[in-house]
This record gives C-alpha cells, structure tokens and sequence, in this order.
C-alpha cells in the first residue's frame, strides 16, 4: 500500500539530471505493481487456454509456457465434444440457466414493485425478512429439496397415523428442472432486493401522474416500471446467468446420479475426479465451460458492475 | 439431429414455464382489475375460480364419479375438466347474484344455499369406496376447534368473531369429516352432508358481507394488489428457503435415517469429533517462526498505538500507523495457529480469515493503484475475469498451476516451475540468464505498448529491435560463461539493487521522512533473506532444491495440493484469485465516490497525498470495508466447489460445506450432514442481524 507514498511525490524537487530521471523510474513503480498484478491474475487463465490446445503428451512433458505453434491442435475439444457427452451437458446447462434467469426476473419485479408502491399493512416488515434471507447459506435448504422434488412431501398427522401429501411428486427427481425451480427460489431474495433499490428510487410524480390518469397498479408497473427498469433487469439477468450456469453445488446435489441431466461443471468435475485418465481434457473443457460465462461478461460488464455495486451482500 | 431435437424440447419448455406464469399473472391482475370496474363480476370471477379448483381437486384426485379416462362414454372427452366447469359455472353465478343482492336474507339464502347445493351435487357424484365412516364426535370436535381458532385473531382485535368462525368452522369440518374418518364403508347420505356443510359455510360467511363502498373497495383493490404482486414470490421463498431450512433444523435433531429423535446428540457428536476440532498440537504455535514474528509486529502495534493515542487520542484507526503492524501481526500469528489446531472447523475459520483479509486488502491496493492509471478499465477488467469463471473451472485451472512432477522430470505446473526455478538460480543454471532475459523482454514490452499508446510507431519499432538483438546478445552472452560465473553475475546484480535499497531506506530515515522508507524497507528485507540463502550464508541456496545422499544437487517440487497443513492457503489462494476483483470493483467505486471537496481541502491545508490517501480517502471507504468484508465472510463459510473438485476434503483440508456434502449425499446420514448445515447457518447468523440493522436505519 505503500506505493502510493510513491506515485504522486513531486517529482524532481529542483534536482536536474540522473536524480530527476530515477525519480522519473520510481514514480512508474505503481503503475508496475499495478500490470504486474495483472499479469499475476490473467497468467492461469492464459496457461489453461494454451494447455487446451495441446496434446497429451506434450502436456505431460512440458510446461505450457514451452509450447510450439507447430504443436497445437483441435483434437482435445475434437474429443470432448465426441466422446465425452459435452454436448448435452452444454445443452443441459442451458436447459437450467435460461429458465433460472428469466422466472426469477419476472416474479421478483411484481415483487419488487409490490413492496415499493403498493401500500399494505406490514409491508417493511416482509420486506425486511425477504431480504433477509439473502445471507441463508443454501446448504441449510438442500436436503428437504432434494427429497422434495424425489418424493413430494408428505405429513403423518400425529395421533390419528394419517398421511397426508402436501406437495404430490412430480418426478422432477433427477431432472433439471428440479436444479432451475431450486435456482428460482434461492436467487429470488437477491432480486427482489436488487430490484427493489432500483425501482423504489424511481420518481415519485411519474406514479402519482399515472395515478391521476386513472392508470391502476397494473398498468403502471406493465408500462412506465419496466421500461424504465431495464438496466437493472440486466443487471440481475447477468448475475443470475453467470451464477447459475457456473452452479455446481446445487447441480450436483439435484442431478448428480443422472448422467442425462448433468450440466457442464459437474461433467468437468468428474472429469477432474477420474485418477488423472482424462486430465489432458480438462483444459480444453474448462475453456468451453468459462466460454459463455466470460462472452457475457465482456459484453456486458458495465451492467453486472452495476449490479455488483447495488447489491453486495449476496449469500 | 439428436442434438437439435433436445435443443428444441428445452426451448419449448422454457416458452411454456414462461409464457404459463406470466398469462396467469396477467390474468390474476385482470380480475383484479374488476374490484373497481364491477364489483358483482370480480365476485364472480372470484368465486368461480374457487369452485373450478374445489372441483379439480375433486375430480383430479378420481374422488367423484366419471373423472379417469376408464369410465366410459361421458368421460372421452375432457373427462377431469366437466365436474370443475360445473361447480365453477355455478359458484359464479353464486358470487354474482352476491354482488348484486343487497337484502340479507336473500344473500344468505342465495350464498349458503347456492353453494350448499354445489355441494350436495358434488357429494353425490363421490365414489362408494371415498364415502368417509363419520365419527360424530370426531367431526364436532374438530370443527369447534377450528371455530375457535379461527376467532382467535378477530376477538383479539374487538370485532365480531362470527365470520373468521364460519371459515374456521369449514376448515375443521373438511379435517374431521375426510381427514380423520376412514374411507369406504359411510352412507351416502352423510357423504353429501359433509361435502356440502364447507361450500355451505363459505357461503354464510361471503353473504354475512355487504357490498363494499367506493373507498371500501380500493381498500381491496390495494391488498388483492398486493396479493398478486407478491405472492407468487413469497410463495416460491417459503418453499425453496424457509420451510426446507425449518426441515433441516428438525432433521438435525434426529438420528442419521430420521427415525428417532436424538435431540443434540448429532451437534455433540461433531464436536467430539477429533476431524472437526484438534487442539492437540496447538504448543507446537511457539515454535513457529510466523508466530515470532508475528509477535514481533503486535509489538510494534503496541508501540505505535501507545504513541498514536497521545498525539490523536485513538490507539488504532482506519489509516493510522499501528492498523499495519496490527493487520499483519495479527494475521501472521492466526496462520501460525491454524496450522497447528487441525479440524474441520479450525480450516473454515482460517478460509474466512486469510481469503476475506487478503480478497480485500489486494482488492483495495489494485482499486488504488488503478485509479486514475493508463488503460484503467483494461487492468481492472482483467483481475475481474476471474469473477466470470465458475469455482470448478477455476480449480480446475489452478490444479494445473499446482501440478508437482517427479523431481527427475520437467515440472508442468507455473508454480512449480518458478520454485524449481528458483533452486536452479541458486545453482547457476541457464535459468538464470531466462530469468534475466524475461525481465529484459517485459520491460521492452512495457516500453513497446507505451509508444503505441503514443501513436510513437517509429519508437515502437526501434524498442521491438532493440528487444530482439538484447536477447539475441544476452543468450550469446550467457552460453559463454560457466555455471559458477553465472551464479556470481547473477548474484552480484541482487546485490547491488539490495544495496540501492538499503541505501535509499537510510536516506529517508536521515531526513525524516519515515513514510518513504517503509516499501523499500520491506522489499530490502525480502531481498536481504533472499541474499542470505542465495550466497548459502544460512542454509543451502534458494528454491526448491536439495543436496540428495550422493551430495549432488537436484530439483525439490513442493506438492502444494497434498502437503498439510498450508495446502489449505494453496486452495485459499484459488477463492483470493475470484474474489480480489470483486472487492476491487466495489472498492474502487468507493474511491471514486470520495468527494474531491475533501481532498482539494486536505490538500489546501498541507497535506501530501500519502496523508490524503491514509488520512482521507480510507476513513471515508471504511464502511464500503465493512460491506466487502462480510459479504466475503458470508460467502467464505460456505466454500464447497474448490475443496470438491481439488482435494475432496483429503489432505487436512476438510470444510464444513464439503463435509455436510459427503455426510448427507454419500454417507447418507441425514442427522450430522443437517446438523453441519445448521453450524454453517448459524455461523452466517450475526452477519445476517448485522444486514438485517442496516435496512432497518436505511428504510
């Protein structure tokens, strides 16, 4: 931290010559530790981006940093995408991260909107429990959905030995659409709150305008709130997109024992777990697996930066 | 083609998940919408609804006759959906003559009756083998019960108990006229007395009503509102979260199949256990070198503090001279002791220590440092990528950084490259002059990018040049000279840029300028311990390196992944590397937030800009500190991924997340795993108090 005691020194104070040109070198000091930083932080990635397209052999032997142009080759994604199931692991990836983008969306700006506009008695107090929840670490629910969404719920009434069932089984057992309905619950306190910061600052005349116009809750938060929320939709979206594509313990949980509805970072993981027979894959699988997350993060930085900043306390 | 077809039923999925909430939510908003437009057409709709529902739960569960697709020519078509239309259709005709009929005689005979019929039709069209055997006792009990409770709320608030009784009355009445009886042998006669009292007290308690007034009814408008605005959330958070972390709670107190209850045994069980909690070494703290000197710099806490508090009145604060010692000190010394006291839960709280405190501290130099440099947003991007990548695909990255060969065979792993590397240096092997040749090209590259960025083509292209015949020169260079040669060249150059240092320390302490001495201070005592193994005046040359049996020098790979106990900080470093972006980002907006009033101000009044930084800019961040540094510690305890996929918990690095995994998935004992979750939360639980006491001062 010190470094700074270095960056903004006057330079010079006066002294010509070699004095002023070190000066000159150690005022570039921070910008130094600054790339080299950077260069700390890129180096994995870049090393596993390289290692992707080598074979092997050559993999084995030498560091990537060694590599020859002449030797790089396709045949790693060739053979992951052949014989690994990659393929309907991407797909069901999607399968799960689409749907856990957009329900969640939907049902937390009605609830955003909800607590922010709409008057009703213990409204803070709900509000306040919501979002609450964000910091509940989602081991605490994983067990009973499991079992929710293998077996349904069921209730033995005490005394009278009855067993009543609450929530029927829908086989959802296995599938990913027990993953994305888990995704939808978990991330929803995170966007109501995320949601909630936007739109509660929205200006307070544009409602009452509407309002005189006659406009009802309904129309008012399907014409003037959700245009007018879009960056912050965004924002969630990304969020959401990057948190449950790149979810691993919520899948593997759900999932696991199904090798038709495994999503890419368990494929990944079980690659990593099989003895070292499959390593040389794993670079290139780890690439196509960060591939989509990093796309949407390039392109849309300044929105999730956004939301980062809104919303920091996620659980 | 397999491919495409999958992608297609997905897609469709999704558009029928979609489009489904959104056209019931829409429809939900319409019927809403009628409380003001037309009060008899919501209590229609409304009460249709109801009825459509009653008659699917009828019909959908094959309760009444001609409902499954086997019972002949009436149920072909829309065999489950004739019975709901029906009772739907009526209940609705029902709620509409009750929007309409003011005299209370006929809205009690038009309600209780209408639906009390409904319910005799409905009771009639019941299978023989559901009649339910009516135990009258049962049945009064019951429904008094649920009378009574019901009244509850309404007599606590002084109102007129009757209505809230009618609902509870009806509620108790469907438990103890089809909960509790058996099924199969009742008459038909009470079969439909007890299908048709609910629908008929419903009816009594909607006729009991008036029809509301213009304010009246925007009242209902409001909450109805509410309603459907958040309920289907709250719906979705009581189900995914609240009631499955009440589950877990009752699971924890039960033995490992959920049969018994074994109350805290489970919770016991995880402290007795020596894999969560080993003290058994903690003496071996005082002999480690990281507690020394760890003590050494608490000291110096102790010191400042003392010299502080006399001249600010405050021992210790956010930017004052004893927070470093006191940060680093503090730090040293819990590493030194958590490499000591093994466990479980001893490796979750150093996770929570070293990732939150170096995530934060690193996030906070690189937000510094970038403010307001060249390509800002490029360098901040890049420590944010991280941030992209999921946990798994990170770990899988940095266990190709920690790969450890066999010391015959080139290392494949960056870091055990560089640390083998560094055991060559002191050798004098080729590495070194790799070494120096890499600084070379690094700081032409930088001098490259400089002059693009200038638009100085020409520049570039002389510095490119230059690059390529340094090296060409240098390698030339290097291959002449002999090991040994090498070794002393290489070792010479440390040792004069150690001397520069050392140099540069004693001049500012000779002007006083104590500030300026510090970095070079500590990079000149990095280098000196550098230079006392290098020259082997203590111990045998530097990096990974031993002398074997025959007394021949040969590389030493550390196995960062399998040797305890500082495996654990190699897993660390995978979660610093995601997370130092994040606070980067968060930090760096605070910086930028500070407003330039207060700094010009301090500037006015003679302040240097290190005074501004330690002074002004970190006091005024501290709380953005605070936000950073729990939301990593919530995020922390419930690390899982990066233990999973690098070590499964092997090697002394089991956590609780991990274990609570392994405990209820594959050893499937759903008492300790509950049990495991349930110290996960209740460890997040003062952090969620703290999020908890903000909103309440902020709203």
């Amino acid at each position: 931290m010190s470094t700074i005691t270095t960056v903004q020194t006057d330079p010079g104070s006066g002294a010509p010559g070699l004095v002023s040109r070190i000066y000159g070198v150690l005022r570039g000091i921070p910008m130094w530790v600054l790339w080299g930083f950077v260069v700390l932080w890129s180096l994995p990635t870049v090393g596993l981006f390289v290692s992707g397209f080598r074979e092997r052999d050559a993999q084995r032997s030498t560091g990537w940093w060694q590599f020859r142009f002449g030797d790089l080759t396709l045949d790693n994604y060739q053979t992951i995408f052949d014989s690994q199931g990659f393929s309907t692991s991407l797909l069901n990836s999607m399968a799960i991260s689409i749907p856990a983008t957009i329900i969640p969306i939907a049902i937390a700006a009605f609830a955003a909107y909800g607590f922010a506009w709409i008057d009703f008695k213990g409204r803070k107090g709900l509000f306040i429990m919501t979002v609450a929840l964000l910091a509940v670490p989602l081991q605490v629910a994983l067990l009973p959905l499991l079992q929710l969404w293998n077996n349904g719920a069921h209730y033995t009434v005490p005394w009278i030995e009855k067993t009543v069932t609450v929530v029927p089984n829908f086989g959802f057992g296995g599938e990913t659409t027990a993953v994305w309905l888990t995704h939808t619950g978990f991330g929803l306190p995170f966007a109501i709150f995320l949601l909630h910061n936007y739109i509660s600052s929205l200006p307070k005349d544009v409602f009452e305008a509407a309002r005189i116009d006659g406009a009802d809750h309904f129309t008012i938060f399907w014409r003037l709130v959700l245009p007018l929320s879009i960056p912050v939709l965004a924002a969630f979206a990304i969020f959401q997109f990057l948190w449950t594509w790149n979810d691993f313990l919520i899948a593997n949980t759900m999932v696991a024992t199904n090798p038709d509805a495994r999503p890419t970072t368990i494929l990944i993981a079980s690659l990593a777990g099989d003895f070292g027979r499959n390593e040389f894959l794993l670079p290139a699988a780890a690439f196509i697996q960060s591939f989509f997350p990093l796309v949407v993060f390039f392109a849309l930085q300044r929105y999730f930066v956004r939301g980062l900043l809104a919303g920091s306390v996620k659980g | 083609m397999e491919f495409l077809s999958r992608l297609l039923g997905t897609l469709i999925t999704v558009v029928i998940a979609v489009g489904a909430s959104a056209g019931i939510w829409v429809v939900a908003n319409l019927i809403v919408n009628q409380v003001k437009i037309d009060w008899s057409r919501y209590r229609a709709l409304t009460l249709g609804l109801l009825g459509f529902f009653g008659g699917v739960l009828l019909s959908g569960n094959l309760i009444t006759r001609y409902s499954g697709p086997a019972d002949g020519a009436l149920a072909k078509f829309g065999y489950w959906v004739w019975l709901p239309l029906l009772t739907g259709l009526g209940a609705a005709a029902v709620g509409y003559f009750l929007g309409r009929v003011e005299a209370p005689t006929t809205r009690l005979a038009i309600g209780a009756g209408g639906l009390a019929a409904l319910g005799v039709f409905a009771g009639a069209m019941v299978r023989n083998q559901y009649r339910p055997e009516i135990e009258i006792g049962w049945l009064a009990v019951c429904t008094i019960v649920g009378a009574a409770i019901a009244a509850v709320p309404a007599l606590l608030r002084r109102r007129s108990p009757v209505a809230g009784a009618l609902i509870g009355a009806a509620a108790g009445w469907v438990v103890g006229a089809w909960g509790v009886p058996d099924h199969g042998a009742g008459s038909a006669g009470w079969t439909i007395v007890a299908m048709a009292v609910p629908p008929a007290l419903i009816g009594a308690r909607l006729a009991l009503g008036t029809i509301p007034g213009e304010t009246h009814r925007s009242l209902i408008d409001q909450r109805a509102r509410a309603i459907v605005f958040i309920g289907p959330a709250l719906l979705f958070i009581f189900g995914a979260l609240v009631v499955p972390a009440l589950r877990t709670l009752l699971l924890s107190l039960k033995s490992r199949d959920s049969s018994e209850f074994v109350w805290f045994d489970n919770y016991a069980d995880i402290f007795r256990d020596e894999n969560s909690w080993n003290p058994a070494n903690w003496t071996d703290t005082f002999t480690s070198r990281l507690f020394w000197i760890g003590l050494i710099l608490l000291v110096a806490f102790v010191i400042l503090g003392a010299m502080g508090r006399r001249q600010t009145g405050r021992t210790v604060e956010l930017g004052s001279p004893s927070m470093g010692p006191l940060v680093v000190g503090g730090f040293l010394v819990s590493l030194a002791v958590f490499s000591t006291v093994r466990g479980t839960i001893a490796n979750n709280l150093w996770w929570v220590v070293v990732v939150t405190l170096l995530s934060t501290a690193v996030g906070l130099a690189i937000a510094v440092l970038a403010d307001g440099a060249r390509f800002e947003k490029v360098a901040k991007s890049l420590v944010f990528m991280p941030m992209a990548i999921s946990m798994v695909g990170a770990s899988v990255i940095w266990r190709f950084m920690y790969v450890a060969r066999d010391s015959s065979t080139e290392q494949t792993g960056v870091m055990n490259g560089i640390w083998v590397g560094l055991g060559r240096l002191s050798t004098g092997e080729k590495v070194a002059s790799t070494l120096l040749v890499a600084v070379l090209i690094i700081t032409l590259a930088a001098g490259v990018i400089r002059r693009v960025a200038d638009r100085n083509w020409i520049g570039a292209g002389i510095a490119v040049a230059v690059g390529i015949a340094g090296v060409l020169v240098l390698n030339w260079l290097w291959n002449l000279l002999d090991p040994e040669a090498l070794r002393i060249v290489v070792g010479v150059v440390i040792s004069l840029v150690f001397v520069g240092l050392v140099v540069a320390v004693a001049r500012a302490l000779v002007k006083r300028t104590h500030a300026r001495a510090v970095l070079p201070g500590v990079v000149a005592l990095a280098l000196g311990w550098f230079l006392i193994r290098y020259w082997q005046i203590i111990g045998g040359g530097v990096g990974g390196q031993r002398v074997n049996s025959g007394g021949r020098q040969v590389p030493d790979p550390i196995n960062f992944i399998q040797e305890p106990p500082f495996n654990n900080m190699w897993l660390m470093v995978v979660l610093i590397w995601i997370q130092t972006g994040f606070a980067m980002v968060i930090l760096s907006a605070a910086i930028k937030a500070v407003p330039t009033e207060l700094i010009e101000a301090a500037k006015v009044d003679g302040a240097t800009t290190s005074q501004v930084f330690w002074r002004v800019t970190l006091p005024q961040v501290g709380t953005t500190i605070g936000v950073v540094v729990t939301t990593l510690m919530v995020l922390v305890m419930k690390v899982y991924d990066i233990v999973q996929v690098l070590t499964n918990g092997n090697f002394g690095t089991q956590v609780l997340a991990n274990n609570m995994f392994n405990e209820t998935f594959s050893n499937r004992d759903f008492g300790i795993g509950s049990a495991l979750a349930m110290l996960i939360f209740v460890s997040v639980l003062p952090i969620i108090y703290m999020n908890i006491r903000r909103m309440q001062k902020e709203a």
